[in-house]
């Protein structure tokens, strides 16, 4: 299974399509990606320019989610894909929802960088946002890079990752929580950050389900709810019989 | 699927509706050993071992020219009637080589009955034809015929359509309902096999689907293997399927993975249709 | 290139000359064909019409004139230097043809030929007497002439205009003596001669085996005693019919004056065609030709019908065809179903290809040298040693005819199976074999009644091949008059080793081998449409029942 091969079918027609609806997720995949990323700057700079601007590319990517489902709802119909074509399916029709998810995610930091930038900054939590921000921002574009290159390892690597994420989301919630008792009258603003602490959390656990689906696309094993040991074996152990 | 409906959710039953079927659990009704066959000095099969599940329905897929009804018909000895055809290995049926001299091979095709690609009723009646086989078996007592044929024709989903025409020519029948007349034929001698090679590759797809209807309800009583063209109708008849390739047996399974994740490259490009 | 043939070159292209080249050929084979059978059945079926008889003044130059009556039968333009050639006085000044009719004026015992050739020029005072009396008769063909009296053991009964009605009544009265006469020696003293032989045989056969002695002897003895007291009882019938034949006679008048007294018993019958009216000429036609039909030839073949010609050919033709079915169809299931497909198998099918392509009459040959010398000899010695030396079936008869042409027909069924048996397709047999039929129990079940329809086919084609063939019958079992029908009252009821009478031979018989061939020529015609007749109706009988197979079983055609 590598990324050439559904440009291998008999029928033509049948690469086109599934070529189409490959690149139209990646594409959605970069427009999340940036969305996420002006999000958090958006934030941290307090620019609430930049934050109508993710607000307002959320519309489009709703449109190209819809669009994709339908794609993948017709290939489902007229193809009848098998083996990996039937996973690369289910695995876009999948990661789409993710994406989906990471734009509304993206959408409500905005909202809180919008809120944060009329109600005066936060006195802490920025260098936290900052940090995990990166973090997540780094997540969602290794899993759309694993999913472009077809590439296991990468995919694995991200779902490793968003383990540190977690930790850190849980690290930086206990300071803020404590700042908060220090100084109640900044707990509207600081509830602001958390709000969009929360959302990048959530960010990572999409990425890391988007990382998933690459595995399952690849591998064809269904790694969720598995042990971290037990995902590792699945992505190396099969990786020798499929040359 | 569950009785618990109405007390609560049955966890079991929420999820995929996999059988978690496994080929080493399985009891076996045929098991191929090695099996190498030739037509004069051209191989035709390479080394084919496998078993083949008690009341389940397997199928071979594959590319034309690949073998697959070649191994189906060494299945009922078929093969025998081809000039120059040769044959290494054995075939235990119930644990006894069918090819082991002095094997009745007329006893073999009873036990293991096939269905054809293109529907082959004989120029009789209906009731001629259901009772053919057991006309050559000798019986004669009329409430006998008269009950086979009854419960063939309903085992095979065609007694309603033509009970009120027994006596007339099975030939003015259509298509699908000749098919389904050839299987109640050949279960009415109750074999322990049904070999089923391409059985609606000539018929429309409303009569292809009843077909594999039926295939289904007479799994609970018969061993059954199938030949197919059609990927789509592997997959959704059989419990497990086997992938042929040039006489060789590629790759054997349950046919949910064999579908969704094939272990080797070759059933990969076969069923998704890429180059071979 | 100019619009003309520009024009040409599209008309080719297009196709129109290859269908119009097609359909010429058929129109022609059709024209032919239809032409043929029209000329024998305008030839064959005229024969039989009451034709008008005229009565003449013929005056050769330098001779008396005689008044002559006879039928037209024929009338021919002939160069007048021609006939002065041939030595007739023929005036040197006229045209340059000159008209020949052929005039059949019968009387034969007094002309010495029924036929005689008049040049129509020196006929004169032509007239259609309707007094004229036709007489058919059993013996010496048609007299023509007028009745002068009729007889009763020698006593005048009736003169003049009297004599019709009385002489058909009377005519009617030998008839039916004559067919009682027939039935007697045929039926009873054929019986009779029939037991007597084979109590010669028998007496014969224990001769041979040396179990003869007095007993036995005496036995048959008294058994021939038995016989012998019914035939003399029948022997006085006899006597008692032949007296009773012999009551009537009759004084005819010939045109030119001659008397002739004719036996009425010797009369079949008397009619005045010039007197008839349409529709009583048109009964007399359907009444000859039904006799022509379902009656014994008479008078060498030219007279009378042809009845066991028909039915020699017929019955040949199925005994033909019931030897030539099994052996045709087991060779053919053989060859198709059980040799091996090699060389050897190639070869064997390449002979029987040309095995039809022989000439019948190396068949006839063939069978008496084989049949009839060897085996019919064979089977003489072996079975029937008490009748020797008169042989069996050491001589030609009816079983060696049609086993000569089963062997002449037999590529044609077995090529015409073959086929029929390639066709049906490999997913039948497979079928019955999958349910665990033999080979030979599927070949019984299905494959043979489904390749019926072939065998038929093939079986047509042997018929009418069989039914038209002439020259090997010669050789093999076919005469020009048989004594008796080859199926008949006494035992073993079907006679295999008596000679038969063909319709084909009959033709050739009657057309070249006639001493009267004027008289016989109407008759060839006759007989050929007959013989088309029953070849078309043995075939179209074997094509109903094919086509009623390929109902069942038209399994194949989808």
């Amino acid at each position: 299974m590598n990324k050439d091969s559904h440009t291998q079918h008999i029928s033509q027609q049948f690469n086109t399509e599934l070529e189409e609806v490959r690149s139209h997720l990646l594409a959605m995949g970069g427009l999340v990606e940036k969305q996420v990323n002006d999000a958090v700057n958006a934030l941290i700079q307090a620019d609430s320019g930049l934050a109508e601007q993710v607000r307002d590319i959320d519309d489009q990517i709703n449109l190209m989610e819809r669009n994709i489902d339908e794609e993948c709802v017709r290939i489902l119909a007229r193809r009848q894909p098998a083996a990996s074509d039937l996973r690369l399916i289910i695995s876009i029709s999948k990661s789409v929802i993710d994406l989906e998810r990471i734009g509304d995610e993206a959408t409500k930091i905005a909202k809180r960088a919008i809120l944060l930038s009329e109600e005066g900054e936060a006195p802490r939590g920025y260098v936290e946002v900052r940090h995990i921000g990166e973090q997540v921002r780094k997540m969602v574009q290794e899993a759309l890079d694993s999913f472009a290159r077809f590439d296991a390892e990468l995919a694995l690597s991200v779902v490793q990752y968003d383990k540190n994420v977690d930790r850190e989301y849980k690290t930086a919630l206990r300071e803020l929580a404590t700042y908060m008792m220090e100084d109640p009258r900044s707990i509207s603003r600081v509830l602001n950050v958390i709000w969009a602490l929360r959302s990048l959390e959530r960010i990572g656990d999409h990425a890391r389900n988007i990382a998933q689906l690459v595995i399952y696309l690849i591998r064809g094993t269904d790694v969720r709810h598995m042990k971290m040991e037990e995902k590792r074996k699945e992505v190396e152990g099969i990786l020798q019989d499929k040359a | 699927m569950s009785e618990m409906s109405s007390h609560g959710i049955d966890i079991s039953a929420l999820g995929r509706d996999k059988r978690n079927l496994n080929l080493e659990s399985e009891s076996v009704a045929i098991q191929v050993n090695h099996l190498n066959l030739f037509y004069g000095h051209k191989q035709a099969l390479f080394d084919v071992c496998m078993p083949i599940s008690r009341q389940r329905v397997t199928a071979f897929i594959g590319p034309s020219g690949c073998g697959k009804s070649t191994l189906l018909r060494c299945f009922n000895r078929m093969n025998d009637l081809v000039d120059g055809c040769r044959i290494e290995g054995e075939i235990n049926l119930d644990g006894h080589n069918i090819y082991r001299k002095g094997e009745d091979v007329t006893d073999l095709r009873r036990r293991v009955g096939m269905v054809f690609q293109k529907p082959n009723p004989f120029p009789k009646s209906i009731y001629e034809n259901v009772i053919y086989g057991l006309r050559i078996q000798g019986i004669k007592q009329k409430r006998v015929l008269d009950e086979t044929v009854e419960w063939a024709l309903k085992g095979a989903a065609l007694w309603d359509e033509v009970k009120d025409r027994l006596h007339e020519s099975a030939l003015g029948l259509s298509g699908g309902q000749q098919q389904r007349l050839v299987i109640a034929r050949t279960i009415a001698v109750q074999p322990e096999v049904l070999l089923l090679d391409e059985p609606s590759s000539a018929l429309d797809p409303i009569s292809s689907l009843k077909v594999e209807e039926l295939i289904y309800e007479l799994k609970s009583k018969y061993t059954i293997v199938i030949v197919t063209h059609n990927m789509q109708q592997a997959a959704r008849v059989s419990d497990y399927t086997a992938f042929m390739y040039m006489g060789k047996l590629i790759e054997y399974g349950d046919t949910d993975t064999l579908f969704t994740n094939p272990a080797k490259k070759q059933t990969e490009d076969y069923i998704t249709g890429r180059y071979g | 290139m100019s619009a003309k043939q520009k024009d040409l070159k599209t008309w080719f292209r297009s196709g129109a000359p290859w269908i119009w080249m097609n359909a010429g050929a058929v129109t022609i084979a059709v024209l032919m064909t239809l032409g043929l059978l029209s000329l024998i059945a305008v030839r064959g079926l005229g024969h039989f019409w009451p034709a008008d008889v005229i009565e003449a003044e013929y005056r050769v130059p330098g001779q008396e004139s005689r008044l002559i009556a006879g039928e037209v039968v024929e009338a021919e333009q002939v160069p007048r230097a021609r006939l002065a050639a041939s030595g007739l006085p023929v005036e040197a000044v006229g045209g340059e043809f000159m008209t020949r009719e052929l005039l059949k004026v019968g009387n034969r015992e007094i002309y010495g030929a029924d036929f005689t050739w008049l040049i129509g020029e020196w006929l004169s005072n032509q007239q259609k007497p309707d007094g004229l009396v036709v007489l058919e008769r059993r013996e010496w063909g048609n007299f023509y002439g007028y009745p002068l009296a009729l007889k009763e053991n020698g006593q005048v009964v009736a003169e003049g205009a009297a004599i019709m009605p009385e002489l058909l009544k009377r005519i009617e009265r030998t008839n039916e003596l004559i067919e009682r006469l027939a039935i007697l020696e045929r039926g009873d003293i054929g019986h009779i001669n029939h037991g007597l032989e084979r109590l010669r045989l028998e007496r014969r056969s224990l001769e041979l085996k040396g179990r003869l002695d007095a007993a036995v002897e005496a036995d048959l003895q008294a058994r021939r005693a038995e016989w012998d007291i019914r035939y003399q009882a029948l022997e006085s019938q006899l006597t008692e019919l032949h007296r009773e034949l012999s009551r009537d006679s009759m004084t005819m008048r010939t045109t030119d004056g001659r008397e002739q007294e004719i036996q009425v018993a010797k009369i079949v019958r008397a009619f005045q065609p010039n007197a008839m009216s349409l529709p009583a000429k048109l009964g007399h036609y359907f009444v000859k030709l039904w006799e022509f039909v379902s009656d014994e030839p008479r008078e060498a073949n030219t007279e009378g019908g042809v009845f066991p010609a028909i039915f020699g050919t017929v019955l040949m033709t199925l005994i033909m065809a019931v030897i030539v079915t099994p052996f045709g169809v087991v060779a053919a299931v053989y060859l198709r179903e059980y040799a091996k497909q090699g060389w050897l198998t190639r070869v064997i099918r390449i002979a029987v290809n040309n095995l039809a392509g022989v000439p019948a009459i190396v068949y006839g040959v063939f069978g008496l040298g084989f049949f009839v010398y060897v085996l019919g000899g064979s089977i003489d010695r072996l079975f029937f040693p008490e009748a020797l030396p008169a042989p069996t079936f050491g001589t030609p008869g009816l079983m060696w005819a049609s086993v000569t042409l089963a062997i002449l027909t037999l590529p044609v069924v077995i090529v015409a199976t073959e086929e029929g048996l390639a066709r049906i397709p490999r997913m039948i047999r497979e079928g019955s074999l999958a349910l665990g039929a033999t080979k030979s129990e599927t070949l019984w079940r299905v494959v043979i009644p489904m390749a019926s329809p072939a065998m038929m086919t093939g079986l047509i084609l042997a018929v009418a091949r069989a039914a038209g063939e002439v020259a090997p019958l010669m050789l093999v079992g076919v005469v020009k008059l048989a004594p008796s029908l080859p199926l008949n009252g006494n035992y073993p009821y079907l006679h295999l080793d008596q000679k038969i009478m063909h319709l084909g031979f009959h033709i050739y018989d009657v057309g070249f081998q006639s001493p009267n061939v004027e008289a016989a020529r109407p008759l060839v015609y006759a007989t050929a449409l007959l013989l088309v007749l029953v070849i078309a109706l043995l075939n179209l009988s074997a094509v109903y029942i094919r086509n009623h197979l390929r109902e069942k079983y038209k399994a194949l055609d989808h």
